[in-house]
């Protein structure tokens, strides 16, 4: 007997080991509602973390009784704060994305993160950029087990827009976004402006870059000889290269340029950077790639 | 060496250049590739132009190469030549020695002259140029022209390849002369001899064109017979033979001398560079014997054709003469002429005799080889000639002639007058086929003819009316006609054939004779109407078989006979009446030398580094 699947982007087994697992962000940014993320300031957790003074107007409750036996003096216990994490995930789902497999790939994905995070009743917010005239497509802020399918539905209607530049993708979801927490950004990277100001732009909003780059086979070995004339699926824009054949091995240097620079960036600002390729299986990437990384648990 | 271009025209075709790079960069249309972005390619790009000076070279290699492989073409349509040192000639006959000598190797298993003379010739084909043409001439004891003049590779190539050696001796002069003769239709500036220098060093031939003697290097020792000759004797023939060496011969030779299947002698002689010696065999029968002497070396022989050779004895017999009664003075001379019986005598005369002497017509008495008519005019001269009565004075003679050697005809009374008809001149006597051989102030005295009867000596006088019986010269006269009839009989000595031509043979008229060669292939000829078999070529040593009909008529050997030819003496200067030409001090003259063929292969090599360059696997590429 066949069980229908639940979303078209993942099978139902996929999606029961992604609900199980978690992320694991390397800093604690997270905002002052409760959540399930202890803060390290005093909170009413369960979690014991430090003795003061009591003050006038302390509650009652929390003098330890003990203390002010053998002393005689009262003291205050504190407790950790446990506070909410927001995940953001932001897709470019601009045209360039849809080489291959890459945007599949980007909301299976985005899909998988948020899903974790929800799971963990972090708040989820996902945003996809398709086109610089209109404004990121936004899925408000949403957690828990009831949200699940709203996420998925959101993710499967989204289609590949035109021109949208990462860096103004990220700036455009920066201007509507309050909260911190981790923000993960799927996209293949491959723009003409400054992404160093994103990720600044990032951290600066208390949010840890979380950042992946999704490239389809073609560019990561492509196969190209002669004289050529390549056009920017975005922008239309053209490129007319001779013996493209000799410059592989530059493309090749540039590159890895590109992919060593989004890690540098990346850990300066307490983030990540993962580059995978499209064609590589969701499962390879979710449950091997993303684990080895320490991404995920 | 120069470069030159034998077809400077087809620069023009570098006028295909213009419309070859406007065709390139209007009609260059690069596949389109859609890429999600440009922002990498834009940096390889700026990065390849800071990086890689050559760039722009780069970008357009195709069209180099294209360019490079246009002008590779043109360059071959212009037909490009380095000159050589020798003059450059359009119309070039090239005469090869094709002698006996040719067939002389260097060293055991080596190449014959002929061969290293040929691979020559291949170069000089191989490299000519469009606008020349090549005229291959075969020389030895004549000329034979092979081609015409022609460029056409495949036929010079076919003409080499099926020239073979004659084993007779050099003729140079009829290979310039044929060359002359091929001047006279086309310019030629310049004729190739290329030879072994096996030539005569001295030609009568006044050289119209200049002369590129090409000598081959020598060949190796060799030692043969180069005279077989035997003579009567009391009891029947001594053997002549002649040894002898080329230069770096040294050995000892084993002469052995068969009569049929038997050997008759053997004997062994020992030889030194350039020797000559003489061995004699004594050979006691009276029989007709057909002789065959094979010389055998002891070591490396380089010419083998002159190492055997051939003499047909004939049967001992005493001279046949027919003499009338009647010419009672010639039966005087005769009678003290040793060996020979004279007829009418004793017996009856024979069917045929050797020499007839008679004061008629030629057709009293037996039929002859040598006839002495004394008297008679020649019938059909008899136009031409009228013997009048009254004296006649001797003007001049042949004194080399064989019946007038040693005869004085000064001062001779002759009472018969021979004179020309009016208006009739000698030459049109010497157009009828006669020599004069003495003549009297108003006409000719003495005619010598020779037809397929024989040779006929005509006395238009009769001695009986002339004082001639009276002079000492009568006998000897008498005595050399007898000579003349031992020698063309051959009873008396006989020489061993010499290739070149067999000669005339006896056969039944208008009937189809074959000749079977030394080499087994045949001839067909036809016997002339008086009964010859004339013509027939023998530029091979060996026996040649005549037959009509089937039936065996004749066997004959030649052999090479030439001593010029067996001690290959080789000549490094020819000499012509006013200049001499000194053989070349290179082996090989160097031609000139076309390059079209290089710049074709150029091309093609081009076309082919194209062709991989836009079928190669991008370079770059991580292992």
């Amino acid at each position: 007997m066949t069980t229908a699947r639940f979303t078209s982007l993942y099978d139902n087994s996929t999606l029961g080991r992604i609900e199980r697992m978690r992320l694991l962000p390397r800093r604690r940014l997270t905002n002052r509602s409760r959540g399930e993320h202890l803060a390290g300031k005093g909170g009413t957790s369960t979690e014991f973390n430090d003795y003061r003074d009591y003050a006038a107007g302390d509650d009652m409750r929390y003098v330890d009784w003990n203390i002010f036996s053998r002393l005689n003096r009262p003291y205050i216990k504190l407790y950790r704060h446990e506070e909410e994490m927001h995940v953001v995930v932001m897709i470019d789902a601009s045209a360039s994305m849809r080489f291959g497999t890459k945007l599949e790939r980007a909301r299976q994905l985005a899909g998988a993160l948020a899903i974790m995070g929800m799971m963990n009743l972090e708040k989820v917010s996902l945003y996809a950029a398709q086109d610089r005239e209109t404004a990121p497509k936004i899925l408000p802020p949403c957690t828990g087990r009831m949200s699940l399918k709203r996420v998925l539905d959101f993710l499967e209607d989204l289609p590949a827009g035109r021109d949208y530049p990462i860096e103004q993708a990220v700036d455009a979801v920066l201007n509507q976004h309050r909260g911190r927490g981790i923000a993960i950004v799927l996209s293949d990277f491959l723009t003409f402006g400054d992404v160093d100001r994103s990720f600044n732009r990032l951290f600066s909003a208390g949010l840890e870059p979380f950042a992946v780059q999704i490239l389809s086979p073609e560019e990561l070995q492509p196969d190209v000889t002669g004289d050529v004339r390549f056009v920017d699926v975005e922008t239309s824009y053209t490129l007319d290269v001779s013996s493209a054949g000799d410059l592989l091995g530059l493309y090749h240097e540039h590159l890895s340029g590109l992919q060593d620079r989004l890690g540098t960036v990346c850990r300066q600002r307490g983030g990540r950077f993962l580059s995978i390729n499209a064609a590589d299986p969701i499962e390879t990437v979710l449950f091997d790639t993303l684990r080895r990384k320490g991404w995920v648990q | 060496m120069l470069p030159g271009f034998a077809n400077p025209l087809g620069a023009l075709l570098l006028l295909l250049l213009i419309p070859l790079i406007i065709f390139y960069f209007l009609k260059l249309r690069r596949p389109r590739m859609d890429l999600p972005s440009l922002a990498l390619w834009r940096q390889v790009m700026a990065d390849q132009r800071v990086n890689s000076p050559f760039q722009k070279f780069k970008r357009n290699l195709l069209l180099l190469l294209q360019i490079l492989l246009l002008l590779s073409l043109v360059g071959a349509a212009t037909q490009p030549f380095l000159s050589g040192d020798a003059e450059r000639a359009e119309y070039l006959p090239v005469l090869i020695d094709t002698s006996a000598s040719m067939e002389a190797r260097d060293q055991a298993g080596g190449k014959t002259r002929l061969e290293v003379a040929k691979e020559r010739v291949g170069r000089l084909v191989e490299n000519l140029l469009p606008d020349q043409r090549l005229c291959l001439i075969a020389v030895d004891s004549s000329a034979r022209r092979l081609t015409d003049f022609t460029d056409n590779r495949r036929m010079l190539t076919t003409a080499l390849n099926g020239l073979g050696v004659s084993q007779t001796a050099s003729r140079l002069e009829d290979g310039l002369r044929l060359a002359q003769a091929l001047a006279r239709a086309n310019p030629v500036k310049k004729v190739v001899l290329i030879s072994d220098g096996n030539v005569p060093a001295t030609t009568d031939f006044e050289l119209p064109f200049d002369l590129d003697f090409q000598k081959l290097d020598p060949a190796g020792a060799n030692v043969g017979i180069t005279d077989f000759n035997a003579r009567r004797t009391s009891s029947g023939w001594d053997v002549f033979v002649r040894v002898e060496s080329a230069a770096a011969t040294q050995g000892v030779v084993e002469l052995m001398l068969r009569q049929g299947n038997s050997e008759v002698a053997r004997r062994t002689l020992s030889v030194t560079p350039l020797s000559s010696e003489r061995v004699v065999f004594r050979l006691e029968t009276a029989e007709a014997a057909s002789l065959v002497l094979q010389l055998k070396p002891d070591g490396f022989d380089s010419l083998p054709a002159d190492n055997v050779a051939y003499l047909d004895l004939p049967r001992v017999r005493p001279l046949a003469v027919y003499c009338p009664e009647s010419l009672t003075t010639y039966r005087h001379a005769l009678a003290i002429v040793k060996d020979i019986r004279l007829y009418p005598g004793e017996e009856a005369a024979p069917a045929t005799v050797d020499l007839k002497i008679v004061d008629s017509s030629q057709e009293t008495g037996p039929e002859a080889d040598v006839t002495v008519l004394v008297g008679v005019t020649p019938p059909d001269l008899s136009d031409l000639l009228e013997v009048t009565t009254g004296l006649a004075d001797v003007v001049d003679w042949i004194r080399t002639t064989p019946l007038l050697q040693h005869v004085q005809l000064r001062d001779v009374q002759i009472a018969d007058s021979p004179q020309l008809t009016k208006g009739v001149e000698e030459r049109e006597i010497e157009a009828a086929g006669y020599e004069i051989l003495a003549q009297a102030k108003d006409g000719p005295l003495i005619l010598q003819s020779e037809d397929a009867t024989g040779l006929k000596l005509w006395l238009l006088f009769h001695t009986d009316r002339s004082s001639l019986p009276y002079r000492v010269g009568f006998p000897i006269m008498v005595s050399n006609a007898v000579q003349l009839a031992w020698q063309r009989s051959g009873l008396a000595e006989v020489r061993s054939l010499a290739t070149g031509t067999l000669p005339p043979i006896a056969a039944p008229a208008e009937q189809q004779a074959q000749v079977v060669l030394p080499d087994g292939s045949r001839e067909s000829l036809r016997v002339s109407g008086n009964g010859l078999l004339t013509g027939v070529s023998a530029r091979q040593s060996g026996s040649y078989q005549i037959l009509v009909d089937g039936k065996e008529l004749r066997r004959v050997g030649v052999s090479l006979m030439s001593p010029t030819e067996t001690r290959l003496e080789v000549v490094d200067k020819l000499q012509f009446p006013e200049v001499s030409v000194s053989a070349s001090a290179e082996a090989v003259a160097p031609a000139d030398v076309p390059l079209w063929s290089w710049l074709a292969g150029i091309g093609l090599l081009v076309l082919l580094v194209e062709w991989w360059y836009f079928q190669k696997r991008p370079a770059g590429l991580p292992a």
